[in-house]
């Protein structure tokens, strides 16, 4: 969802100066708010028993991240690739699809990666904080009753989860994205 | 007519950034089928004259004549890394709405004229800097402007590579009645390929010296333009390139 809403942010900011602007101000914003008041908000929002708090503060967390990733490519390369999309008849939409969107693609990646991780550690605080499953829920389980091998067993399943994560998955897209840099 | 064999003419060009003066009255003029050196210091505005000439930056005074389609090889090749060479050539025919069988023709036709047709099913990450340099130039030669704008082509490339490459743009430039419009800052590299050739000042730049060279044996060029280089006593900074050989060495 961050992601999403970050590429959406993305292409508008490139649209016009004042909506630059404003993304760049909205970024700097969402960089500074706490974590913890994202989850204190949203379980009030939401609820302890619904889950989407997690899902919501790992996308806010995530968001920034992949934003300020999509914001360093643009303005990296898109003034170039802009002038040679016009040299060769290219329209708008035809811009957007063969030249801007994939040149994202290796600034995305790394930010991916980045903000996957931090989203997940973020979502298992909250579901710690106000969730009815989840491995944060477990380890706030077996934390409230006492049962420190129950807490030891999930934080063993969260951190073998995240690294198979990495290395199965983000780290060969991380790769693979990387010939993806326009070189000079 | 009285334009007859102009393919282009740039009239006192003007232009600043943020306040600096680049461009001092820049003239120059080329013929169709010739091949114009522009050689300067770096800094000197060539690449901003090439972009006047190309439409993507407007002079603040003085006026660009064309006769025909101008079209831009960038300092940098560009090639999108996620498409093969067949498909970065043909990308222009494709905005163009040609046909496929036409468009394949095209492309392998250009990529012949310039040695990349064993190249055209790689990606831009998996060929040599100076295959990637002629697939930017295919790129743009398929469109079949009239006026061919390069600019700086052969940044990073050895002289071999160089050498080849010039021979190419020479070839096409007199057989298929291309100008060619190539900006260096060496004289060495484009001198002897070069039909004229025009001696930018250092900033705010003009024109210091218009060579013709046409009658000119190609071996004999490159001494006629270092006599008027040490005449302008400019022989060393617009000389070898550093940490490469001299012509002909």
């Amino acid at each position: 969802m961050g992601f999403g809403v970050a590429l959406l942010l993305g292409l508008l900011y490139t649209l016009h100066p004042v909506l630059r602007e404003a993304i760049r101000a909205l970024n700097t914003v969402l960089q500074s708010i706490s974590v913890l008041i994202w989850i204190v908000v949203l379980v009030m929002v939401f609820g302890v028993l619904s889950p989407l708090p997690p899902i919501l503060v790992a996308s806010l967390v995530a968001l920034p991240i992949v934003l300020a990733a999509v914001v360093a490519g643009l303005d990296s390369s898109s003034r170039k690739l802009a002038e040679l999309a016009t040299m060769l008849g290219a329209n708008k939409l035809q811009y957007y699809r063969d030249f801007l969107l994939p040149s994202l693609a290796p600034s995305l990646a790394g930010a991916t990666r980045s903000a996957l991780g931090a989203a997940l550690r973020i979502s298992v605080v909250a579901e710690a904080f106000g969730s009815s499953g989840g491995i944060g829920y477990m380890i706030a389980n077996y934390y409230n009753l006492a049962e420190p091998r129950g807490v030891f067993a999930w934080g063993t399943i969260l951190v073998v989860v995240m690294i198979l994560l990495d290395k199965l998955l983000l780290e060969p897209l991380e790769k693979r994205a990387a010939r993806w840099s326009i070189e000079a | 007519m009285e334009h007859r064999g102009i393919a282009l003419r740039v009239t006192s060009i003007y232009k600043s950034f943020g306040g600096r003066l680049v461009l001092n009255g820049v003239s120059i003029e080329a013929r169709r089928g010739e091949v114009v050196a522009i050689v300067g210091p770096n800094g000197s505005g060539k690449t901003t004259l090439l972009r006047i000439i190309a439409g993507l930056e407007k002079p603040d005074k003085g006026r660009v004549e064309i006769h025909g389609r101008a079209l831009l090889v960038f300092q940098e090749n560009l090639l999108l890394p996620w498409k093969k060479l067949r498909d970065n050539i043909a990308l222009g025919l494709v905005y163009a709405g040609l046909p496929r069988r036409e468009i394949e023709r095209k492309v392998s036709e250009a990529a012949k004229l310039l040695g990349l047709t064993e190249y055209l099913d790689k990606y831009p990450w998996q060929v040599s800097g100076g295959t990637a340099r002629k697939a930017a130039i295919a790129r743009i030669l398929v469109l079949d402007p009239d006026i061919l704008l390069l600019d700086e082509p052969l940044a990073g490339l050895d002289i071999r590579t160089r050498r080849a490459l010039l021979e190419r743009i020479v070839a096409i430039a007199h057989e298929k009645g291309k100008t060619v419009i190539v900006v260096d800052h060496s004289v060495e590299a484009v001198a002897p390929y070069a039909d004229r050739i025009y001696i930018m000042s250092y900033p705010p730049t003009r024109v210091e010296a218009s060579i013709d060279l046409r009658k000119t044996e190609p071996g004999k060029r490159l001494s006629l333009v270092y006599g008027v280089l040490s005449e302008l006593g400019r022989r060393e900074t617009l000389g070898t390139t550093r940490g490469e050989p001299r012509a002909g060495t």
